[in-house]
Order: C-alpha cells, then sequence, then structure tokens
C-alpha cells in the first residue's frame, strides 16, 4: 500500500515533468521545422545552407548524443544549462530537424501555380510564402508532424539520462528499490500510451480543423 | 494613350527559341485578342508582360513605367497587370472571397473591412452570387473558378487584364458564362488582351486579333480586316480554327 501511494505521487511529479518537457519542446521543434523547411526551399544559398546542415547533422546522430553534448559539453565553453532546459533544447533542436524535411517535401509539392498566381496579384516572395505556401504546405506536413511529436513523447524518457525526473526515470528508481517491475512499468506503459492517445486525437482534431473543404458539403 | 507596350520581346528555353521579338501595343480601353497554334509562345509571352517569365531581351512598359528596367519595382508594377491563368489556379485555401481579399488586404493593405466589401462588389461583377462567396475552391465548378481567378485580378483595379486561355480548362458548358463575363467587362472599357481559341469570341470581342505562329506575331487586324485577309499563313491558320467552330468565318 506505501509503495503504491509513493509511487504514485512520484509518478505524477514525473508525468508533470514528461509533459512540461513535450509541451515546451513541441511547439519550438514545430516553429523551428517550419522555419528550417522553408530556409531550405527559399534560404538561397547561405541560410539554405546552413538550414539543409542544420537538419542533417541533427538527423546525423542519437539524440542522445545531443542530449550529452548539451549538458555535459556546453559547460566546457561556460554555458551551464540546467537538467530540463538541456534536454526542451536537445527535444527542440532534433525534432525541428526532423519535421523540417517533411515541411520541405511539403513546400516542394505544392504546385507552381499557386506561386505564379500569387506573384501576378503583386505579392512579395515573402508574402507569397507566408500567406499562400506555408498555410497548405504545413496543412499537408501536419500528419508528420504529429508522428515526430508522438515519437517525441516516447523518446522524452531519454531525458533521464541527464537527470530529468521525468515519468521513466521515476519508475526506475523505484524499481532499482522495489523490483516490481511489472507493476511499476506496466502502469508506466499505460500513461504513456494515454498520453499518446490524447496527443493523437488532439492533432486528429487539428487535422479536421484545418481541412480545406471540398466536394458540396 | 498606351498602357501597355512590349518592344523586341525575346525568350529562349535552352535550345528553343520561344519569343522571336515580338512587339504589341495595348491602349487604354482597347480589347485585343492574340490567337495561334499550341507551341507558338502565347502564354510565355503573356508570362513576360508582368515578368512570370524573365524575357532574354525586350523592353516593356505598364503605364508609361519600364518594368524591364533593372530598378522596376516588379511587385507594385505587377499589382497594375491583372493576370488570369490557363490553368484554374485558385489559391486552395481560401474561401471565394478570401481568394479575392488576399491581394487587397495583403498587398494593398486594405483594412478588412474595406476589402471585403470591395471584394463582394468584384464577386456580383463576375455573376458569382452570395451563396458561393464562401465556399472552397474545390468546391466550385470550372467556371465558377475561373470568375472567381477574374474578380481576384480585377479587385487589385489594374489597368489592363490578360486573359490566358481562360476556357481552356473548363468542360465546353462552362465555357459561356467565362466568355460572357469578359466580354462584358471589356464592353466596359477594362483594357483587355486575351489569348483565345475561341475564334467566334474573338471576332466578337476584338478591337483587334493579332495571330501568333513560332515566336512572331505574323498579322492582324480588325475583325473585319482578318476576315479578308491576303497573308496565307494567316489564312491558313484562320480555316484551321475555323474548321473546329462551324459557321462562324464565311
Ligand atoms: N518552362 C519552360 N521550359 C522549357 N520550355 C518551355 C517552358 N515553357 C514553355 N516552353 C516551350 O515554349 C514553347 C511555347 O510555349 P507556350 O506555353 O508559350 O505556348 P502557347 O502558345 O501558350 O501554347 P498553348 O496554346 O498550348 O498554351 C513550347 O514549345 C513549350 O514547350
Ligand atoms: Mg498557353
Amino acid at each position: 500500500m506505501e509503495f503504491w501511494s509513493e509511487y504514485l505521487s512520484s509518478l505524477l511529479m514525473g508525468f508533470l515533468t514528461t509533459s512540461e518537457l513535450v509541451a515546451i519542446s513541441a511547439p519550438l521543434g514545430i516553429i523551428l521545422g517550419i522555419a528550417l523547411g522553408a530556409s531550405r526551399v527559399y534560404g538561397g544559398i547561405i541560410l539554405g545552407s546552413f538550414a539543409r546542415g542544420f537538419s542533417a547533422l541533427f538527423r546525423g546522430f542519437p539524440l542522445i548524443v545531443t542530449l550529452f553534448l548539451v549538458f555535459f559539453g556546453l559547460p566546457e565553453i561556460g554555458i551551464y544549462l540546467p537538467p530540463v532546459t538541456s534536454a526542451i533544447l536537445s527535444f527542440s533542436l532534433c525534432s525541428g530537424a526532423y519535421i523540417s524535411e517533411y515541411v520541405r517535401g511539403a513546400i516542394m509539392s505544392i504546385d507552381q501555380g499557386q506561386s505564379l498566381a500569387a506573384k501576378a496579384i503583386g505579392m512579395t516572395k515573402l508574402q507569397e510564402v507566408l500567406y499562400i505556401i506555408l498555410p497548405q504546405a504545413i496543412r499537408r506536413a501536419i500528419y508528420g508532424i504529429s508522428n515526430e511529436i508522438v515519437y517525441m513523447i516516447q523518446y522524452s524518457s531519454l531525458a533521464f539520462a541527464i537527470g530529468v525526473q521525468e515519468m521513466y526515470s521515476v519508475a526506475r528508481t523505484y524499481n532499482s528499490l522495489y523490483f516490481k517491475s511489472l507493476e511499476i512499468f506496466s502502469l508506466l506503459a499505460v500513461i504513456y500510451l494515454v498520453l499518446t492517445a490524447l496527443t493523437t486525437l488532439f492533432f486528429k482534431g487539428l487535422i479536421r480543423k484545418l481541412e480545406i473543404p471540398s466536394k458540396a458539403e | 494613350m498606351i498602357v501597355l507596350r512590349a518592344e523586341d520581346v525575346w525568350k529562349r528555353y535552352d535550345d528553343t527559341i520561344v519569343l522571336r521579338g515580338v512587339s504589341l501595343n495595348l491602349k487604354k480601353g482597347e480589347t485585343k485578342v492574340i490567337m495561334g497554334p499550341s507551341g507558338a509562345g502565347k502564354t510565355t509571352f503573356l508570362k513576360c508582360l508582368n515578368l512570370l517569365v524573365k524575357p532574354d531581351k525586350g523592353r516593356i512598359w505598364i503605364d508609361g513605367e519600364e518594368i524591364t528596367s533593372p530598378k522596376a519595382d516588379i511587385t507594385r508594377l505587377r499589382q497594375k497587370i491583372g493576370f488570369v491563368f490557363q490553368e484554374l489556379n485558385l489559391f486552395h485555401h481560401l474561401t471565394a472571397i478570401g481568394n479575392v481579399m488576399i491581394g487587397l488586404t495583403k498587398v494593398k493593405g486594405m483594412s478588412k473591412s474595406d476589402a471585403l466589401k470591395k471584394a463582394k462588389e468584384t464577386l456580383k461583377r463576375v455573376h458569382i452570387e452570395e451563396e458561393l462567396w464562401r465556399k472552397y475552391p474545390a468546391q466550385l465548378s470550372g467556371g465558377q473558378k475561373q470568375r472567381v481567378a477574374i474578380a481576384r485580378a480585377l479587385a487589385m483595379d489594374p489597368i489592363v487584364m490578360l486573359y490566358d486561355e481562360p476556357t481552356s480548362a473548363l468542360d465546353p458548358g462552362l465555357s459561356s458564362e467565362v466568355l460572357l463575363v469578359i466580354k462584358e467587362l471589356s464592353e466596359r472599357g477594362i483594357t483587355s488582351l486575351i489569348v483565345t481559341h475561341e475564334l467566334g469570341f474573338a471576332y466578337e470581342v476584338a478591337d483587334e486579333i493579332v495571330v501568333m505562329n513560332r515566336g512572331r506575331i505574323i498579322g492582324g487586324g480588325s475583325p473585319e480586316e482578318l476576315r479578308n485577309a491576303k497573308n496565307d499563313e494567316v489564312r491558313n491558320l484562320l480555316n484551321k480554327w475555323n474548321g473546329l467552330k462551324d459557321g462562324v468565318l464565311v
């Protein structure tokens, strides 16, 4: 009984931390991904190469390496970030890199006529991208983006490695104290499952809201 | 008064020369029709006029300002040219009225309420009724889409409207409503340059018809003059189109 009440309350704290990690990293990653994706298509030589390099870099090695670089590596050049901040930064960079792939692909899939029509009414390139291309591209990229955020929930557990007290790290600690692996991790699994389901539901709602009506209503 | 002037426009793609020195003037209130076989360079020429395609050589003036000048303010000059495309390319993510408003709010900097008012007026001018204003392009017929596209261009108060085969992507039955709108606008003094294959329509609406072939203007004149064209190449082309449209040309 003691075990359960302690575990549950610790797990609740962990749940809040996990939620905080995802709730902050997801929007940051999405914004970064859109900016990177657009830069890769429209950024020209300098910004474009930077964006391409950036996303190739963060897709090029495991997230755990990014976490360690940020949390243990940066202090060597005088930048000290707390664990939660380090995790948020790493997650945003990583998801931004992947999301930029979806955004880039979606931008490329928008037919040329949309761009010509925007130019023909006198839009600047920036207006064209902001008001015509991105609103359509983001709608196409949103399925990929929602997958990426679901992955983020899963990989947020890696934050335990730099000492963030999120759900998985709570479960690990209790497991090493009580050896009730089945109970401890089953409950953990269920909570991740619920979180994933809620996120999926959220994105389904968003997709429905953003859907462009076609045919007769 | 000449509102649009193109002088010796050349364009090549790789090893095909698509435009070989095309010149054309458009007077205020005038309606000109460009006809020519597929691949003649009609679309390329129209797109050169507002620099959607950059000519290799030649100069273009809009309302007395040279758009081909290196220091031209291209986005501002483009607002003076209404362009209706061969493909139906309304902005997919915006409603009919949204398509008309976006240029007014974002490009012209109008307030939402002014833009809304202007968009409604313009949609009425092209016979798009209120029940269609909130529909998205995918919910409209081809003819409705093309009329919204005309409204989108017209709302910007251009000094000239360019139409690139505005009915070629439509089912035959839907062409007439679009052609009617173009004719009405032209009759009300909107300066127009129209590329079309519809010979009957061309005769009805044009002050002058210009015939293009292989990147050159090979002839032209008023509908009356064309009916009696002496130039063999022009005659042959006209006869060919005429074969498609029975009974228009004697
Ligand atoms: N972006 C491009 N790249 C290469 N070639 C092109 C391009 N655009 C047009 N062309 C070529 O230029 C020629 C003229 O094309 P254009 O579209 O101007 O003809 P058109 O008179 O409008 O024909 P249609 O009646 O079929 O619309 C064609 O041979 C076409 O293949
Ligand atoms: Mg064409």
